[in-house]
């Protein structure tokens, strides 16, 4: 059948010479010869199914390069986390304290912590000082970003490593200081 | 240690191309490399890289596949022509909440320094600082749950997340007014541990 079809195409093509150069819209008809199936609703869900399981998936997060770009941005999320779990649990806490015979009252509270080493004492601010004060000023970098502002690449890199060293210097000069 | 080895595996497959591949490309390793530097300008430009082709394979495949979420069994819905269903928009998910969570974090930024700078204990402004900080941490581990327990994957989990959040947002706010009722407040409590 094809073949027929080559055949007379061919020689229609020897016979006039202008055939070729001269084609009106929708004379010659495109053949595809491709074996064709029916199949049922389920079965080309069945398929489709298969072949949605072929799709390729994120990789981990490993295979990026450490920015600041992006290291910050998790830092932000996991200080906010550390941050507002402390917050969390200190309050579950004061609620239970009357029941658990525990003293969180501030009295109590700052006597305990006056009776710390001052090691500690620094440790421990330090510890508290220096997420608060990432996130407090990554935050307002995610507050200018908001208003459309610092978006170049060159930018975004200076101003993270700046709220960088400057949450290391506050928190330890407010670990010192206190 | 897995990554470090397979290059070299894939060097070896690499180096000498199957059958098929010598009967499709027209350019074998050989002419590549012998090529003057405008012939190579004049190709196209996957050939014109001078790292060897194997080596350029093998990078990509170099990397430790490691799937965090495999994909799950696949559920269609509707017929296979049907589109993925898209929610419709809803300003109240999406821009209102947005303006919201911004308003709330700008507003916490005063709230944080007046206390200290000021050194003036103001009862309201400390009520105002407790209640921002209960929304923006109610906000802020909302879009951790939602981003770590999607709904279609892990939905049982998803509700107790969100549950359990809504209730110790509650106790939180309890606790907080009874510290603020009973105690000295909270940026007063912090200035006087810190200066412990």
């Amino acid at each position: 059948m094809a073949s027929q079809r080559v055949f007379q195409l061919g020689l229609r093509r020897a016979a006039a010479p202008g055939f070729v150069t001269f084609q009106p819209a929708g004379r010659i008809v495109q053949r595809r010869l491709a074996a064709t199936q029916n199949v049922t609703a389920t079965e080309s869900n069945e398929i489709l199914a298969k072949q949605r399981l072929q799709r390729p998936v994120s990789p981990h997060l490993s295979i990026y390069r450490p920015q600041i770009t992006w290291y910050a941005s998790s830092l932000n999320r996991i200080t906010g986390v550390l941050l507002s779990g402390g917050l969390y649990l200190f309050g579950f806490a004061y609620l239970a304290a009357p029941t658990l015979g525990w003293h969180l009252e501030t009295p109590s509270l700052v006597a305990a912590v006056a009776s710390w080493p001052v090691f500690a004492k620094v440790a421990a601010k330090a510890t508290v000082a220096f997420p608060f004060f990432f996130h407090s000023l990554n935050g307002i970098r995610h507050l200018t970003w908001d208003l459309g502002l610092g978006f170049k690449n060159k930018t975004v890199m200076q101003t993270g490593w700046t709220v960088v060293g400057l949450s290391v210097v506050s928190a330890l000069y407010f670990a010192m200081a206190g | 240690m897995a990554s470090f080895l397979r290059p070299g595996l894939f060097r070896q497959t690499c180096q000498n191309p199957t059958a098929s591949q010598c009967m499709l490309s027209t350019f074998t390793s050989s002419s590549i490399k012998r090529a003057t530097p405008l012939a190579q300008q004049l190709r196209p430009s996957f050939v014109r890289s001078a790292i060897p082709k194997s080596t350029r394979i093998a990078a990509f495949h170099a990397t430790q596949r490691q799937q965090l979420l495999p994909p799950q069994p696949q559920k269609i819905l509707g017929t296979v022509n049907d589109p993925a269903p898209v929610p419709t928009p809803e300003p109240t998910h999406g821009a209102y909440h947005w303006s919201f969570e911004r308003l709330v974090s700008a507003g916490l930024v005063p709230l944080c320094i007046a206390p200290f700078a000021a050194g003036s204990l103001n009862p309201v402004m400390d009520a105002t600082l407790c209640a921002l900080l209960i929304i923006h941490s109610h906000i802020g581990f909302e879009a951790c749950i939602i981003d770590y327990f999607p709904k279609n994957r892990v939905p049982v989990a998803r509700n107790l997340a969100m549950w359990a959040l809504r209730i110790g947002t509650v106790v939180l706010g309890v606790a907080l007014y009874s510290f603020e009722t009973n105690d000295v407040g909270v940026t007063e409590a912090v200035k006087r541990v810190w200066h412990a």
